[in-house]
Formats: structure tokens, sequence, C-alpha cells
């Protein structure tokens, strides 16, 4: 192996490095400079280790941007989740018990698997509704009633998911 | 005064934990099927801890506590999506058919690979 690649790993690697020294920071709660040294030694080497055994990188579109949008999209998801929880609850307490359960389906515009990945989950975090799967571009949602099985296709989800990794039409990359 | 506020936001959030922690176990008694059972028993009980968590963040307060709560909460909420995704997945490739109320026509042709 020549010198070059290998100087080139270690550069694709500090991205990975970085990530994992920010959690050392957080789980040791240390700021001794030998905790810290020790840290950014273990996570340097980890990460030159996994990309000289795994050759992989980080998803192109895990990059700064993303992360600077990623604490916006949790906090909206968060308050779309109090919203449909409270929904469910109401439906759980009441005494006639108001579900009528569907498997729907509906086409998204989203490519990328980790696109498609971060839909699925926020889609099966937000009460009334779990991704049972998924096919090429199909999803198939099980909602617990009617009233719930238009978001997943209309998207408000879909459009912060679009939002948050801008994928899809240049449309739908912008929160309003 | 400021104790005051801060006890009884925590007893606040602590409560309305409990209420959703509850909301889900008396939904998974309630439902009919497998994957109407989903829906409490991962996400009313992740909002229930979710809470609890928050609680226990403004109890804390600004340390390096609150990023590790952080942490947890988000590896919780991750966790319970992907693992009820998973039964329900599992559930619906070994062909389980999902109940529909009584009267009500599934909508879509319900299409379940052969094992």
């Amino acid at each position: 192996m020549r010198a070059g690649s290998l100087a080139r790993r270690f550069i694709q690697s500090l991205p990975l490095a970085l990530v994992l020294f920010i959690f050392w920071v957080i789980f040791t709660a240390r700021f001794n400079w030998h905790h810290l040294l020790l840290g950014a030694v273990v996570s340097l080497l980890l990460s030159w280790l996994s990309f000289y055994l795994l050759a992989g990188r980080l998803d192109p579109h895990l990059n700064a941007h993303m992360a600077l949008r990623f604490p916006v999209f949790a906090a909206l998801l968060f308050w779309e989740i109090i919203k449909a929880n409270w929904d469910v609850l109401k439906r759980i307490f009441a005494p006639s018990f108001p579900i009528s359960p569907q498997i729907v389906e509906f086409d998204s515009y989203l490519e990328s698997d980790i696109a498609k990945t971060v839909l699925a989950n926020s889609i099966t975090l937000t009460p009334g509704t779990v991704t049972i799967e998924i096919k090429g571009s199909k999803f198939f949602i099980h909602c617990l009633h009617d009233d719930f099985t238009e978001d997943p296709g209309s998207g408000t989800l879909q459009r912060m998911t679009a939002w948050l990794l801008q994928e899809g039409p240049p449309e739908m990359r912008r929160l309003r | 005064m400021a104790e005051v506020v801060r006890n009884v936001l925590v007893a606040a959030l602590c409560c309305s934990g409990i209420v959703f922690f509850l909301g889900g176990t008396v939904g998974l008694l309630r439902c009919p099927d497998l994957y109407a059972r989903l829906h409490p028993s991962t996400k009313c009980d992740t909002l229930g801890a979710c809470s609890v968590i928050l609680a226990l963040i403004i109890l804390s307060g600004f340390s390096m506590v609150v990023l590790k709560l952080l942490a947890v909460t988000f590896f919780l909420m991750l966790s319970s999506a992907v693992c009820g995704h998973a039964i329900g997945r599992s559930a619906f490739k070994s062909g389980v058919v999902p109940w529909h109320k009584p009267g009500v026509e599934p909508l879509p042709p319900m299409e379940v690979e052969e094992p």
C-alpha cells in the first residue's frame, strides 16, 4: 500500500474521529488534559483502524450543514410526536375505543437510503403510524385510524426529511 | 422561589410521563392485534420516558449530565422506532393478517411475500 493512500484514508477518517471524540467528551465529562489527550488518541486510532479494515466512509449526506439543521429537525419532530401522542392517548382512554386500523401505501420522492431511513423512523416515532415495509420507493404504513392516513403521504414529515437532507424536488426542500 | 418553580416543573413533567406510561399499558391491553399493539407500546412509552428524562434534566441543572441525558433520549427514540418497525415487518413478512374493524374493507390488496 502506498503512503499516499494511507494519508488519504487518514484524512477521510477525520470526521468520524471528530464524532467519536465528541461522544468521548460527553461520556467522560472530564476536562483534564490527559483525559482529552487519551480520548483524541483513541478516537483517531479507532476511526483510522475502521477505515483501514472496512474501507468505508461516512455517508456524504452526513455533513456539517446537516448537523446544523438536525436540532431544528429534532424539535419539529418532537412537536409532531407530542401532538400525535395526545391524539392516540385520547383514543386509548375513550370508552368507545375509536380505532380502525388500515395498512396504506404511498410513493415517496426521497431517493437515498439514509433519507428513507430517517423518514421511516420518523413515521414510526409519530404515534398512530408504524412503517411496516419499504419496497423501492413504496412505503407501507400501518395506521391506527383513518385520520392518521393523511399525514404520511402528504407529508409534513416527508417535507421535513427532504429539508434535512436536501433531497427530492427543490420546492420541497424548504420548510415552509 | 426559583426552587419552587423548578420543583413544580419537575413534578408536572414526571406526572405527564406517568400518564403516558399508563396510556401505553392500557392501550397494550385494549388493542385487538399485534400491529395495533405496536402503536401504544413503542411510542407512548417513549414519550413517557422522554418527559421523565426532561424532568431529570431540569432537576440536574446545567452540567455535562444534560448532554448525557440528551444522548440517552436520542438513542431511546432511535431504538424504540427501529424495534417497533422490526416487529411489524417480521410479522408482515410471516403473513400475520392485520385486524380490521368489522365492516371496514382493507384499503389496498395486501401483497405478502411468500416465505
